[in-house]
Formats: structure tokens, C-alpha cells, sequence
């Protein structure tokens, strides 16, 4: 029914890694840390500070969700670096689901916190005639999330893989390197974009409210 | 670069999966960790907190009954210094009499011990005057002078008072022993007869009188009747001179 190429097939490696990872790493958490521990606890309480900078009323809500994202996107990105593999994210199946997931993320955590009337209706504020503006808005940056991401490591993989062909051995460190950083940074402007979706369609609803109140 | 539908929707389901997996496997865990951490740590902190406040109150309280102390002590010991300083007032009022007596007959005994030094360097100094002038007439001593002397006597026996002139009668009257004449030098028969002549005079009669020599006369003569002595000599006059400037000074 669903075909199973190389892209599905690393998220799923991403997936054992990182469900193993987890599983193993969290089976004997202690109060007095343990190196690996404070590693453990640094990126989550990382992520939780983050989320919690933007939203800080509902941050637990969101946490899960966007640090997925963040931590998904930072490993599928470098998956591509190891030769052999293929990058999910090279993907723009991937990257669309994922940017997908986004768009009715901000909806779901909308809805899920204000209501759906309540919610809606902050498409038709200030105008209605707004309301056209507002979902290509909605649309256009789910787009440009799925493609920016898709771009950014496709033409990274491909780069690194023309440099590999044209130039011998250990030129294409250096290009190797950039793609590590530029992996990070894809990883977490997709999860910080979509934090900010997230927030801003819950506070433009709860700016509403308050207006409503004074 | 093309949109693989079931690519699409199986990695909506991973990530779905995955989302639930994280949640599960890190974020609980890891979060409950942090907050059983922070609870310790709260609980740690709100202890010491209590500990802190309980150790404050505790050093106010302590701090309090020290300065209590101190006061009381302060106070005591002002009222042990009153009755030191009352005790010794006390005592010292009670030692000024016996003080002041047993001072005064110190100095008593110290006037008296030095009046019997000076006594008897006075003595001793009289004593030693009449060594020396002893020593200084018996070479100035001679027959001469006791003719002098005898001469000078017999003025004087011719202006004997009359106390004096019974005191020679009754003496040669209680005794009927002879009236001795002693002298340092034996008398020249002149002299002899003058001294009987005067005596009978004296006396209003003819005692019987006898003439002898003694050397510690040095010059001049004695002339006793009975217990009535006459001394017209040098070691007499020298003696006579050096118990009177000893009872002199002693009276002084």
C-alpha cells in the first residue's frame, strides 16, 4: 500500500536511533546527575527555556511538539553527512509533512486553548475583507517552511557530493563542516518558525480577548 | 524534486509516532527528574531557611540573655565593689586607733631609746672629760697647788653657812672618832695648825683631828667629821662635776 524508499526508511532509522537513545538514557535517572544525565537534562531544559521564553503560559504544551522538531531536524539533517544514507530532510515529502504538521499544529494548539468559534475568528480581525490575506498568509509560509528546509539540505548534499566528485580526497571537509552548522541551523530555524506559528496563533486570539476586556 | 504522497503521509505518522516516543521516553522522564531535583533542592533550601530563621531567633535570644547577663553582672559586681570599698572603709576606721596607739608608743619608745643613747654618750663623754682632765691635773698636781687649795678651803670654811656649819657639828658630835684630814700631799705644819685652828673655831671646841695622805686626791684636801664630808680637792670637784652635768642632761 505505502511504498518504502530510502527516505521513509531513515526517518525510521532516525526514529529507532533516537527512540533507543531516549529509552536507554532515561531508564535510570537520578537526582545527583550523572555526566550523560546533564547532557540529557541541558537540552531538554534548553529547549523547555526556549519554548517557555516565547510562550511562557502554555510552553509544556508545546514543548513536546516543537522539541521534536528540533531534535528530529538536527539528526535527520547530519544523517545525510554519513555516506551512504540519505537524508530525510532532503526530502521535500518530508519537509512538506513536516511543515504540514505546522500548519495544523498552529490550528490544533489554537483551537485547543481558545475554542474553535473564539479561534476562527481572529481571521476576520481586523476586517473580514482581511480574511482572503490571512490564508494565503497561512498557506505561503507553510510552503516556504517545507521548501526552505527541502532547499537548504538538498543543495547541501548536493554540494557536497559535486565537490566530492570533482576534488579529491579530504577537500570536501571543509564543505562537510558548513553542512553541519547549516544542518543545526535549518534544524533550528524550522523549530523556532514553527514555535512562533504556534505562539502567534494562540496570542493573537488571547491580544483579542484582552481588547475585548478593556 | 517531486511530492511523494505516501512519503508524505508515513512521515506525518513517524513524526506523530515520534513526537509520542519523545514525550514518553525524554521529556517525562527528564522533566520529572528536574522537578524531583528542584523539589530536593526547594525542600534543602526551605530547611535551611528554617534552620536559618530558627538559628537567628535562637542567636537574638542567646544575644538577649547575654546582654541580661551582662547587666546582672554588671550590676553585682557594682554592688561587691560598694561593699569592698564599705568592708574596707570599715576596717580601716577599726585599725586607725590601735595604729595610732601602737604609733605613738613606738615613737615613745624611740624617744626614750635615743634620750638613753644620748645619756649615755653624755655619760660616757663626761666620763672620758674627766679622764682627761683627771689625767691632764694629776700632772698638774703638786704641792703648791694644794697649798692653794688648802687656803682657798679655809676662806670658804670661814664663810660656811650656818646649815653647813650643824651639819659639821653634829657629825663630829655623833661620832667620837677624831675629824680626818685628807690630802694628796702631806701638809706643811703652817697649814696643819691653820686647818686645826680653823675647825676648832668652827666647831667651838678642841675635837681631835687627825692628818693622813691620800695620792687620788691629786691636789687639796677632804675633811670629814662622822658623816659630814668637806671636799676642797681635784678628784672630788672632778667627780662632783661630772655627775652633775650627767644629772644635768638627764633632767633635760
Amino acid at each position: 500500500m505505502f511504498p518504502i524508499n530510502a527516505t521513509v526508511a531513515a526517518t525510521w532509522g532516525v526514529m529507532l536511533f533516537l527512540g533507543l537513545l531516549c529509552g536507554l538514557s532515561t531508564r535510570r535517572l537520578r537526582v545527583e546527575p550523572g555526566p550523560f544525565q546533564v547532557v540529557l537534562e541541558g537540552v531538554v531544559t534548553a529547549i523547555q527555556d526556549a519554548v517557555e521564553g516565547v510562550m511562557p503560559e502554555y510552553g509544556m504544551r508545546v514543548l513536546p511538539f516543537v522539541g521534536t522538531l528540533w531534535i528530529f531536524l538536527a539528526i535527520a539533517n547530519l544523517v545525510g553527512i554519513i555516506p551512504g544514507l540519505h537524508g530525510p530532510t532532503a526530502d521535500l515529502s518530508t519537509t512538506s509533512a513536516l511543515a504540514i504538521l505546522v500548519f495544523l499544529s498552529v490550528h490544533w494548539y489554537g483551537i485547543r486553548i481558545h475554542g474553535l468559534r473564539r479561534y476562527l475568528r481572529h481571521y476576520l480581525d481586523p476586517s473580514p475583507i482581511l480574511l482572503p490575506f490571512h490564508i494565503i498568509s497561512e498557506i505561503s509560509r507553510t510552503v516556504a517552511l517545507a521548501v526552505r528546509l527541502f532547499g537548504n539540505i538538498f543543495s547541501l548534499e548536493m554540494a557536497a557530493l559535486l565537490v566530492l566528485l570533482v576534488a579529491g580526497f579530504l577537500v570536501p571537509v571543509p564543505v562537510l563542516l558548513l553542512h553541519i552548522v547549516e544542518a543545526l541551523v535549518q534544524a533550528y530555524i524550522f523549530g523556532t518558525l514553527a514555535l512562533i506559528y504556534i505562539a502567534g496563533g494562540i496570542q493573537s486570539v488571547q491580544s483579542k480577548i484582552m481588547k475585548e476586556k478593556e | 524534486m517531486e511530492l511523494n504522497w505516501s512519503t508524505f503521509l508515513l512521515d506525518i505518522v513517524n513524526f506523530l509516532i515520534l513526537v509520542w516516543i519523545l514525550k514518553r521516553f525524554l521529556y517525562k522522564p527528564v522533566l520529572a527528574a528536574i522537578a524531583q531535583r528542584k523539589a530536593a533542592i526547594d525542600k534543602t533550601l526551605s530547611d535551611a531557611t528554617a534552620r536559618q530563621t530558627d538559628a537567628q531567633a535562637l542567636r537574638r535570644q542567646y544575644e538577649n540573655r547575654l546582654q541580661e547577663w551582662e547587666s546582672e553582672k554588671e550590676k553585682l559586681r557594682a554592688g561587691l565593689r560598694e561593699e569592698i570599698s564599705a568592708e574596707r572603709e570599715k576596717m580601716m576606721a577599726a585599725l586607725q586607733q590601735p595604729l595610732a596607739q601602737e604609733r605613738e608608743k613606738s615613737r615613745v619608745v624611740e624617744e626614750r631609746r635615743v634620750q638613753e643613747v644620748r645619756s649615755e654618750a653624755e655619760k660616757q663623754a663626761g666620763l672620758a672629760g674627766v679622764r682627761f682632765t683627771a689625767r691632764l691635773l694629776s700632772r698638774l698636781a703638786s704641792p703648791e697647788l694644794e697649798l692653794k687649795l688648802v687656803d682657798l678651803a679655809l676662806e670658804d670654811m670661814r664663810v660656811l653657812p650656818a646649815e653647813q656649819l650643824r651639819g659639821m657639828r653634829d657629825g663630829e658630835a655623833a661620832d667620837n672618832r677624831p675629824i680626818r684630814v685628807t690630802s694628796a700631799f702631806p701638809l706643811p705644819d703652817a697649814q696643819r695648825c691653820a686647818l686645826t685652828k680653823m675647825i676648832e673655831d668652827l666647831i667651838h671646841g678642841k675635837p681631835a683631828t687627825e692628818f693622813n695622805e691620800d695620792s687620788h686626791l691629786l691636789a687639796g684636801l677632804r675633811v670629814s667629821a662622822g658623816p659630814w664630808v668637806l671636799r676642797a680637792n681635784l678628784q672630788d670637784e672632778l667627780q662632783f662635776f661630772a655627775e652633775a652635768a650627767h644629772y644635768a642632761s638627764a633632767n633635760q
